[in-house]
């Protein structure tokens, strides 16, 4: 269907909207018009991307600007589903265009996902491998300019990838035709052309007008510098399922060192020191030639760097880019020596005994003192060490991993030397082991700092999701001012879901997973009393989730001494999560076999694990959600105290405001994952006293928050049952009502709504208008000009 | 004739409602029922009672039937300004009348030679209390009204059992066109008592197994009532499926508890229906619904005749000779039995103990006519008698009393205070005409008709209605 926004025509590629979706348009565009940032909830499985991708594609294909659209989103699976959605929307919009013209317009609209060379290598022999970082480097290996130029020159020598071979025949721009490419789609056509999907994407980028990939891309400064260092300043930046960005963002800029790590990275450092040797015999030159190059300058010698970078440097202030290389680093053996040098006084480091927690600015003091290496040099590190690499052409530079981090960590703590980082020495794994096994942390605290390039960049940055409240929280976290924040709640011709508050088990006593009663007897029978007679009641499958492993295996120990697991047994099949992905893949599979077939099947998993984040139960795979306990995180973890003090100190957000956010946008993750349509249904089960607190009540979603009646807040285990019954039957019997008009909008529908919005709009004008009259009129007659009353003060 | 069905049950319910708790209680002698008796007045017993038959029965394992949440029945009806209950009487025949005329009025192809299979849930699940007195009992119960029903309307038809109980399929019952029969079967509790997990591919391939021999003009029909919500199976139940489709047999399921989805995919994929009990009086109706014939769909319909063969349309059957007491005995060949009464079955003379069946020696189809007259009304409905609304067209003429009972119409209250605008579906003036003959009925004769008699009297008037021989 066809409506106005405002000026702006969208096309909407079904016949039906839901109120929802419109409403987010409408903000949106909004957004896009003041070229602002905005953040917006909206629930799951109301077709958030659709309303997304329609709206900016038309706003795209409307204006002339033609803002480039860079969509991010968290998994391959969603990158694949957004893409199929685009190209759906586009083919609706070719057969609706009016004119030859248009449809001409259409057709030439180019979007492209992009995902890691593991999921699109074609080789057949580097696509076998199973680990991400051995399928980089073994790729590079083959297609690194310099072995392109030994393989051409010579043919033969150096073994090549036809696949990418193929694609330097191609003119920039024409590797990919034009149209919407899913990731499958390109994979075909690489398979039949004999050409590299991954350089095929790579190369089209610049030439697109949508691109969807992870947000790694955008906001890991270690490849962002590759991959999205061409995109124009006006484009338009998504992030999808942002609930997590701030995490994101931290992670991005931490460093995690172990001692395994520091061994393999002095490795490395000898073998790069024999190398250096080796080919300071056959060819001297080459390394002349690069101190000659470094020193007038590294910036000019990076222009090879587009593909065969094999690290670069994080977003760097742009007056140090500019800087040179000093000088004490620009012979290739006095850079090793310095990198040998570097590795031995971490592993020195790594010898105490009891928990170090500094800021960089000590860490280098201190490193100066010792080693007498200076901040300048310890900047250029990762920068040098790649230029190193590609002088030497080494290959196989997955063993060069460990080195690589030690790199970016010399130049990730000399450039954040001042706030928001944190160096932790942790020796020991566990509180009560007694072996050592030190980890050495390179921490950030504020997460606007990995997004902050991002936010002054792109002028339009929509942060999106189904399940971020409280919304004042991030652009406080991120530093930002939205121009619009909005949630919006759901709207149902019935109630498809039911969340219920449990605050006592059947015996009146309070359930809750605090610390300090969680493995009382008394919490734990009734936990598992919950899960018993949920499983018989509850038909197909049910999630429970837990607020860590810890717990869960501890709950699940006792459960098992208790008979609770053999009760459920007889109803529900039981599968757990475990770390172990391979592991927790096979119990999904077999989850949701039992599911359906009728057996029925519980998935006990935990909150912040792979299941609640990337999985989603829809229909008979999740008909009840249970929350054993409030998701806190593990508040002990040094980490979380350092970051829990700087946001104090930084932006003023108070410790347990942080907390009680972090564990609700957890616990709303965990439940949402339930509820993926509106023909879906679902109970979500909270079982922790707390839960009933209005603080904690008030940060969950605004959608999920309305349907939470006073009644259903304050539940004991069998008065939830008895309502959940209740619900199961009702929901179960065929709905023939019709949604249209409520919750699905015809065409008709959204034009009266707008009509009604306008119609309120002038009517608030004209109010307003009153207002002023009538204040004129109070004043004006009754009032003095201001003259006389300015003369009035003076006289006396 | 489900929507009179659920009135009588809703009406009967608050005289019977004292038995029924006694039923409870003498039946499992659970000590918190007993509890529950002692604590409370027979009056409020009696109300909460009715709460349960008006449906919000809940209380699931509860000894204390005060921690079900309330309901509150008695909104239910409303009352009108003078504090009679005939507004409420009225809306609830205006909506049996308003269902009836949803039904096509126009020939639909049925198969009237049914043959089903009606699953019981035995597993201990069934023992739960949620709907009063157990669902076990209140199943047993309208499984035996069902039955009753069924062969009173599908007098062709016949009728397995099966059980599901500690992860088998029990066959209780072989396919038998005899209601007696069958209704021995499930009459005695005990031997059904449930315990154990269900199996619902066990029963499924077994009902299978018991209809594979069937001739392809009778419909194959299994209904499960379903009251638990896991099935414990040796196999992959889609394989059960799968072969349900092929085997062009209906699966239905009635539900006590919640949606499972495979039970749903089974009545999407076989053409059955689906529906999930919210009370007592909605599970009978949901049960009931499966009395009528199903309509056969044109695809398997045309399956059936094969091409070019119109012949296949047709099938053969025998009409028996009825001895009578005084002939001399001689043994059955159903149950090898000496017995005097009896049909001969016309092909080869095979004596029979009951009709309708299918003759164990030539397997010739044996009915008796009435039989076949009485099956006949599902193809050719009675039409929807006309609401007749307007007094002014009323002439001299027309008569004052009912066509059929001959007592004189009865003019509603409500025709006299044009306040209160008549229930759509009700005439104010207490008459219903035939479109065919235009005779006039009144309302509990247009109740009759449509539901019991199935043909409409003056249609017949020149000719004596046709009496079953």
């Amino acid at each position: 269907m066809k409506f106005n926004i405002d000026d702006l025509p969208v096309v909407f590629p079904y016949d039906r909207i839901y109120p929802e979706q419109w409403e987010y348009m409408c903000d949106l565009k909004r957004t896009l018009d003041a070229s602002g940032h905005c953040v917006l909830e909206m629930p799951s499985g109301t077709g958030k991307t659709v309303s997304l991708l329609s709206l900016i594609v038309s706003y795209q294909q409307f204006y002339p600007t033609k803002r480039k659209l860079i969509y991010c989103s968290r998994t391959v699976p969603e990158i694949e589903k957004a893409l199929a959605e685009l190209k759906r929307l586009m083919a609706y919009r070719i057969e609706h265009a009016e004119t030859e013209e248009e449809k001409e317009n259409e057709r030439n609209f180019t979007g492209l996902g992009l995902t890691s060379r593991k999921n699109l290598c074609l080789h057949p022999e580097v696509s076998k491998e199973k680990k991400g970082r051995v399928v980089d480097a073994r790729c590079r290996d083959l297609t690194s300019a310099a072995a392109c130029e030994k393989g051409r020159a010579n043919p033969g020598s150096v073994p090549l990838c036809d696949w990418h071979e193929g694609l330097n025949e191609l003119e920039p721009g024409t590797q990919l035709g034009r149209g919407i490419w899913t990731l499958s789609d390109v994979e075909q056509h690489g398979r039949e052309k004999g050409l590299c999907p991954y350089f095929a994407i790579r190369r089209m980028m610049p030439f697109v007008n949508v691109v969807i990939y992870s947000f790694h891309y955008l906001l890991d400064p270690k490849v962002a510098e590759q991959v999205s260092k061409e995109l124009s300043k006006d484009s338009i930046v998504v992030f999808d399922e942002a609930h997590n960005i701030d995490n994101v963002c931290i992670e991005s800029l931490s460093i995690d060192l172990t001692r395994p790590m520091l061994d393999s990275a002095a490795r490395s450092v000898s073998r790069l020191g024999e190398k250096i040797e080796e080919i300071k015999v056959t060819d001297a030159s080459k390394l002349q030639d690069e101190y000659a190059k470094l020193v007038e300058g590294l910036q000019e010698a990076d222009a090879a760097r587009d593909e065969d970078a094999f690290m670069s440097n994080p977003v760097l202030p742009d007056d140090l880019l500019k800087e040179a290389i000093p000088g004490n680093i620009r012979k290739a053996e006095h850079f090793v020596a310095f990198l040998k040098r570097f590795v031995e006084y971490l592993k020195t480091r790594m010898r105490v005994l009891h928990v170090v927690a500094e800021t960089p600015l000590s860490f280098l003091q201190h490193l100066k003192d010792i080693t007498f290496i200076e901040r300048r040099p310890l900047k250029f590190c990762a920068e040098r060490l790649q230029s190193l690499v590609r002088t030497l052409s080494l290959t196989q530079l997955d063993e060069y991993y460990a080195l690589q981090k030690v790199a970016s960590f010399a130049t990730l703590v000399a450039t954040y030397e001042k706030v928001g980082f944190l160096l932790i020495l942790e020796p020991f794994e566990t509180e009560s082991s007694t072996v050592p096994n030190p980890i050495f942390h390179f921490t950030c605290l504020d997460p606007s700092l990995a997004i902050k390039p991002v936010f002054e960049r792109f002028s339009s940055v929509v942060i999106t999701s189904g399940t971020i409240s409280p919304l004042d929280m991030y652009p406080k976290m991120l530093q930002f001012t939205p121009v619009v924040q909005e949630t919006y709640a759901m709207t149902l011709s019935r109630n498809s879901f039911l969340p219920l508050i449990i605050t006592r088990g059947s015996d009146q006593v309070a359930i809750s997973s605090r610390f300090e009663v969680r493995n009382d007897p008394a919490v734990v029978r009734n936990f598992g009393s919950i899960l018993i007679e949920y499983s018989k009641i509850v038909p197909d499958g049910i999630v429970a989730f837990f607020p860590s492993y810890l717990y869960m295996e501890s709950i699940v120990a006792a459960w098992n001494d208790m008979g609770i697991l053999n009760e459920v047994w007889k109803h529900k099949l039981i599968f757990v999560e475990t770390p172990d992905a391979n592991e927790t893949s096979i119990a999904l599979e077999n989850y949701r076999r039992a599911c359906d077939n009728g057996r029925g099947a519980i998935l006990l998993s935990v909150a912040r694990g792979k299941v609640s984040e990337g999985i989603d139960f829809d229909h008979n795979y999740g008909r009840a959600v249970i929350m054993f306990g409030v998701p806190y995180q593990y508040t002990e973890s040094r980490i979380l105290k350092a970051r829990l003090e700087y946001l104090r100190d930084a932006y003023r957000i108070r410790e347990s405001e942080f907390l009680g956010f972090d564990a609700m946008r957890n616990a709303a993750q965990c439940v949402g994952r339930v509820l993926r349509g509106k023909t879906d249904w679902g109970l979500m089960v909270f079982a922790d006293k707390r839960f009933a607190r209005s603080d904690k009540r008030a940060k969950l979603p605004r959608w999920i928050n309305q349907y939470i009646t006073d009644t259903a807040a304050n539940l004991s285990t069998d008065m939830a049952l008895v309502l959940s019954k209740l619900f199961m039957r009702t929901i179960s019997q065929s709905s023939t009502e019709n949604q249209t008009g409520i919750s699905l909008w015809t065409l008709e529908d959204v034009l009266k709504a707008q009509e009604k919005r306008k119609a309120s709009e002038i009517d608030m004008g004209m109010q307003a208008e009153r207002d002023e009259e009538m204040d004129e009129d109070e004043y004006g007659d009754g009032g003095l000009p201001d003259e006389i009353l300015a003369e009035m003060e003076v006289d006396p | 004739m489900p929507p009179r069905r659920a009135q009588d049950h809703n009406y009967m319910a608050v005289d019977s409602d004292s038995d029924d708790s006694f039923i409870v209680e003498d039946g499992d002698g659970d000590f918190g029922a007993d509890r529950t008796r002692g604590a409370k007045s027979k009056g409020k017993g009696k109300a909460v009672q009715k709460g349960k038959d008006k449906g919000k029965g809940k209380g699931k394992e509860q000894p204390y039937s005060w921690e079900a949440s309330y309901t509150r029945s008695w909104d239910a009806v409303q009352e009108d300004e003078g504090g009679s209950l005939q507004t409420a009487v009225e809306d609830l025949l205006a909506r049996g009348r308003r269902r009836r005329l949803l039904g096509p009025s126009t020939a639909i192809r049925r198969t009237i030679i049914r043959h089903l299979i009606l699953i019981l849930d035995l597993s201990a699940s069934m023992l739960d209390k949620d709907m009063r007195p157990s669902r076990f009992d209140l199943t047993l119960e309208y499984a035996r009204a069902f039955i009753t029903e069924w062969f009173d309307q599908n007098p062709l038809g016949q009728i397995g059992i099966v059980g599901m109980r500690a992860g088998l399929g029990e066959r209780v019952c072989d396919m038998s066109g005899n209601p007696q029969d069958v209704l021995k079967h499930i009459s005695d509790r005990v031997k059904l008592e449930p315990n154990g997990e269900p199996s619902l591919q066990n029963a499924i391939e077994m009902a299978r197994g018991s209809m594979s021999h069937l001739p392809s003009h009778s419909s194959r029909e299994v209904l499960v009532i379903f009251g638990s919500l896991t099935s414990c199976d040796p196999g992959n139940i889609h394989d059960t499926l799968d072969a349900c489709v092929k085997d062009r047999i209906r699966v239905s399921f009635v539900s006590l508890a919640a949606e499972m989805k495979i039970c749903r995919d089974f009545c999407v994929k076989t053409g059955g229906t689906f529906g999930v009990a919210l009370n007592e009086g909605h599970f009978k109706d949901l049960l009931f619904e499966g009395i009528p014939p199903p309509v056969q769909t044109g695809a398997a319909a045309t399956a059936k005749t094969g091409p070019g063969n119109p012949a296949a349309d047709l099938m053969q059957m025998g009409f028996p000779t009825r001895l009578p007491d005084t002939a001399p005995p001689a043994l059955c060949v159903c149950h090898s039995e000496l017995k005097t009464e009896g049909f001969l079955c016309p092909r080869c003379g095979a004596k029979l103990c009951d009709v309708p069946t299918d003759c164990d020696i030539c397997g010739l189809m044996i009915v008796s006519s009435s039989h076949l007259a009485r099956s006949y009304h599902h193809l050719f409905p009675v039409k929807p008698y006309e609401v007749f609304m307007d007094k002014s067209s009323l002439t001299i003429t027309s008569p004052s009393v009912c066509h059929a009972c001959a007592l004189p119409f009865r003019e509603s209250q409500q025709s006299k205070t044009p306040a209160t605008a008549p229930a759509e579906g009700l005439s104010p003036l207490g008459r219903y005409r035939c479109p065919d003959c235009g005779n006039d009925f009144c309302a509990d004769c247009d109740v009759f008709v449509h539901e019991v008699m199935h043909v409409c009297p003056s249609c017949h008037d020149p000719k004596p209605i046709p009496q079953p021989s």
